[in-house]
């Protein structure tokens, strides 16, 4: 206790804590960035900023497929031919050219339409989405002329009212955010206790601490508490703060336990490799690569960590997964006896 | 000579350290994440397993729905269905082929994910019929033609000029005709096996073909190319470990004193500590970049990205007072430099804005296109510039005093720059200049991160953030000087410093300016930042620092100074562009 004591008030002093916020808070804002920005190019609408505006299209030639462009939220200019839509598009005025072919949904032949699109330009990407819609539903609509040909029937499901919402971060919230923002605080404990143990050993003031009254076992039983306690904490403060930008989470004091056991988990890999290599640069190398196996490991499985806390915060399990928790506390018993026997040796 | 024996000295220690069994114990590790890794890129990620539960009464439709993995599918009886549905927390109920749905996000969602795993299913049949032109009979052929890009609505032509001093840069030329260069010319016939190509790739990967089927018509986004790339941040960054870990080990065991106390220079000591460290980094991403297929120039476009990496875990190194603070210390800077090289990335092939990033070109390397220098130059310039800074500031408090003392940071990074106001002819003047590429740097990360906020809000945001990190490198050598009673605090010396900062930050701004015209120049972000006219900015830089240092002198309080400062600069851009955000 005593020792968990001294390591909590040197991470208040050293204000280091503060730090491993923002690198957290640097992880998840750089990662939903990146998941809206790829999101909101994906569906234009989501994001409303290009609301209404609508990319301005050339179109060459005649075909079933005007219909459905001009249907759609694409603004059509038509041309004649070829090269005059090609210098419009050269001068800005139009962003995309398509070209349509004679061939219609009746013939055998596969229709084969060109498009001509501005090359690493905003524009292009812009187009290709607003395009992409008419297209969908053209190829549809050949398709129910041509497969009866060939006996396909499609799955179909009717509902009565389509949602005005749409839900394009639901599943990047819960699947990858969440889980993100409550094992974060897990890696870095492990590599805190590394620090912890080299530390003393390289300054050679865990000799010091030896001589105390306290065995090796209780310092290093100490030391992993405080990096274990921290967890849950940082983890709820994430978890409240997701809360208060109204995203709803379920279940808690669950993933608080989950993220718990992990962390006991993770924290012994890390104080055994400490103990084992003690210096600091070997240890992180081996305890970072430890860790990537882990990760990748935890993306294999359907009943992994970090789906659990997707059902969990989702609202999609719930105290059932209990037993999950109990398997992974399990897990760590092992680690535990592995780690006194080197203590030990 | 000094430089190598120190090298020779520091790959001897490190070696050492490095057991057989440890070595074998990482090889072991390495080649078990290879092989996670491809049965991952086999099987797709199990991310949102399960997360939806659907109840049906039609059992024909369970093995359709749970070909993807994300369902739960129930069948039931009518009544218990609804019954379900009501209360047993299900997502969707489809009695017959009616589909109901509830109105939370998470229905919604649900819904979304069911329509495109229907679909997958469909396409998976049609598939096996084996006749494409009833199957899939619209073919795109796409066409990528380069042409001059505008930034419309927001060029600079809309803003309204302040006097009559413009700039070259600013006149945004109209698009000038550009021979048409198509891009894959070939016009393809495609085949059953390049459809069942096309379609078995897993749901993730977006297709990068020209040819596509127009469910396959997506914005080319070379999400293969990027997670590519992704592999050569490894070798930085844990050579990059090894490299701060070795310097806080001497410091933590004092093992440097005796070095220091020979008559070897400081720089040369660092210098041949860092040599092989850099050198072994630029193997490791050579023999990758041989492995995945791509050229040798990958690894000058990552050399700057490995001395930004190197120059960081140096500096952290020394300004960190234990273990942990190191790490801690070293995690945020490789959050935030990766944010910085990859977050642009992403946009590679879809906005001008990405060649900030040298991964940009890593990919489009990947991708088969060439690279200009102009770009290489552009975006790897400030790379080169700010690790050059961070290493010279490092250099300066590698000395005694600094490494084998429990120093907090802040007196560190004080330290570091007294000894370059100590060993420059008008300090002030030059440390302006000096922290110019970091200022660069850091507001073109801010416009990265601003990119995809609305455009008025983005802008504003961007004006306060960029304003107040100029006026904190500004007044950073002003604060220090006073602070460290380099010279007395009177009016006269604040008014002079300040005046001396402004123009130092002008002139570094516009030298910088000449060495990369940037293709943001255009933009009202590039505006903002400077490139615009010529005597009102002096003006500006000069009046916000002396108003900071006047009031360092006066109150003494460093973040009420900037924030001053900060708030003059702001309106200063904000009625520069009042334009664009307020018309």
């Amino acid at each position: 206790m005593i020792i968990a004591k001294k390591e909590m008030g040197s991470l208040l002093q050293e204000k280091t804590l503060v730090l491993a916020i923002i690198v957290q808070l640097l992880i998840a804002s750089f990662s939903s960035l990146l998941v809206i920005g790829l999101a909101s190019f994906f569906d234009p609408s989501a994001l409303d900023k290009y609301g209404d505006q609508r990319a301005n299209v050339g179109i060459v030639g005649e075909g079933e497929l005007k219909q459905f462009i001009e249907k759609s939220h694409v603004k059509p200019y038509y041309y004649g031919d070829i090269s005059s839509a090609l210098s419009d598009f050269n001068k800005n005025k139009i962003d995309a050219v398509v070209v349509i072919p004679p061939q219609g949904s009746e013939s055998t032949e596969i229709i084969r339409l060109v498009i001509y699109l501005p090359k690493s330009d905003i524009k292009g990407t812009f187009v290709t989405l607003q395009l992409k819609k008419p297209l969908e539903e053209y190829e549809a609509f050949v398709r129910d002329v041509r497969s009866p040909r060939i006996g396909f029937e499609p799955v179909r499901l009717y509902i009565d009212s389509i949602p005005k919402k749409t839900s394009t971060y639901f599943e990047f919230i819960y699947g990858i955010l969440i889980p993100l923002l409550v094992f974060t605080p897990v890696f870095i404990s492990g590599g805190l206790i590394i620090d912890m143990f080299t530390e003393e050993f390289e300054r050679k003031t865990m000799d010091l601490l030896l001589v105390s009254p306290m065995s090796f076992m209780e310092i290093l039983d100490g030391k992993m508490f405080t990096a274990v306690i921290i967890v849950p904490m940082q983890v709820f403060l994430w978890l409240a703060l997701v809360s208060l930008n109204g995203v709803v989470v379920y279940n808690i004091g669950i993933i608080l336990l989950l993220a718990s056991v992990i962390a006991v988990i993770v924290v012994v890999i890390g104080a055994a490799v400490a103990v084992k290599y003690r210096e600091r640069a070997i240890s992180q190398y081996i305890y970072s690569l430890i860790l990537i196996l882990l990760f990748l490991v935890g993306y294999l499985f359907a009943d992994s960590p970090f789906n659990m806390v997707t059902r969990l915060s989702s609202g999609a399990a719930g105290i059932e997964t209990l037993v999950y928790s109990e398997a992974y506390a399990a897990l760590s018993l092992p680690l535990y006896v592995y780690l006194k026997r080197i203590q030990i040796s | 000579m000094g430089i190598l024996t120190i090298s020779k000295w520091e790959l001897k220690r490190t070696g050492l350290s490095f057991s057989k069994k440890t070595l074998v114990l990482s090889t072991a590790l390495i080649f078990l994440i290879a092989i996670i890794s491809f049965s991952v890129s086999q099987h797709g990620l199990h991310i949102n397993d399960n997360i939806y539960k659907v109840v049906v009464t039609d059992p024909v439709l369970v093995p359709i729905i749970q070909t993807d993995d994300k369902f739960v599918v129930y069948p039931a009886k009518e009544a218990e269905a609804r019954r379900m549905f009501e209360q047993g927390g299900f997502d969707l109920l489809i009695i017959g082929t009616n589909l109901y749905h509830h109105n939370s996000e998470k229905s919604i969602s649900a819904m979304d994910a069911l329509d495109k795993a229907i679909n997958k299913y469909d396409e998976a049949r049609l598939l096996s019929y084996n006749d494409l032109n009833n199957t899939f009979p619209v073919w795109i052929t796409v066409k990528n033609i380069a042409r001059q890009q505008l930034f419309q609505p927001l060029s600079i032509e809309k803003l309204p000029e302040i006097g009559s001093v413009s700039e070259k840069t600013a006149t945004s030329t109209p698009a000038i005709e550009k021979t048409i260069a198509p891009v894959d010319e070939k016009t393809q016939v495609p085949s059953i096996s390049e459809v069942t190509e096309l379609k078995k790739g897993s749901r993730s990967t977006i297709n990068e073909q020209a040819l596509a089927t127009p469910s396959h018509f997506n914005p080319p986004i070379p999400f293969k190319s990027v997670v590519l790339s992704f592999i050569f941040i490894f070798p930085i960054y844990f050579i990059a470990q090894f490299f701060s870990s070795s310097i806080m080990e001497e410091r933590v065991k004092r093992k440097g004193e005796l070095l220091l106390v020979s008559p070897v220079k400081p720089y040369e000591i660092v210098l041949g500590k860092f040599l092989p460290y850099l050198l072994i980094t630029l193997v490791l991403v050579a023999v990758i970049a041989v492995n995945i297929g791509g050229s040798m120039w990958i690894v000058l476009m990552l050399l700057p990205v490995a001395l930004i990496f190197l120059s960081t875990a140096f500096t952290g190194a020394i300004i960190a007072r234990s273990f942990k603070e190191l790490t801690f210390v070293l995690i945020f800077l490789s959050v935030f430099l990766s944010g910085y090289i990859f977050l642009p990335a992403m946009f590679a092939n879809i906005h001008a804005i990405s060649i900030i990033s040298p991964i940009t070109l890593v990919v489009k390397l990947l991708e088969n296109e060439t690279v200009s220098v102009s770009e290489y130059l552009f975006s790897t310039t400030p790379l080169y510039l700010v690790s050059l800074l961070i290493f010279m500031f490092g250099i300066f408090i590698y000395r005694e005093e600094d490494l084998f003392t429990q120093k907090p940071i802040r007196s560190k990074l004080l330290d570091s720059v007294q000894e370059f106001i100590n060993r420059m002819p008008i300090p002030v003047f030059f440390l302006s200049i000096a922290l110019l590429p970091l200022v660069f740097s850091l507001q073109l990360m801010l416009i990265v991160l601003l990119f995809n906020v609305p455009i008025r809000l983005g802008i504003l945001v961007f004006i306060l953030l960029a304003a107040f990190i100029e006026e904190v490198v500004k007044s950073a050598g002003i604060y220090t000087v006073f602070s460290r009673k380099i010279y007395p605090a009177t009016a006269a010396n604040a008014l002079k410093f300040g005046i001396l900062s402004g123009a130092g930050f002008f002139a570094g701004e516009k030298l910088l300016l000449l060495l990369v015209i940037a293709s943001i120049a255009g933009s009202a972000f590039g505006s903002v930042m400077g490139i615009g006219l010529l005597i009102y900015p002096l003006l500006l830089h000069v009046t916000s620092a002396t108003v900071a240092s006047l009031s360092l002198k006066r109150t003494g309080n460093y973040l009420l100074s900037v924030i001053f400062a900060t708030v003059i600069h702001a309106a200063y851009n904000l009625y520069l562009v009042r334009g664009v955000i307020f018309g």
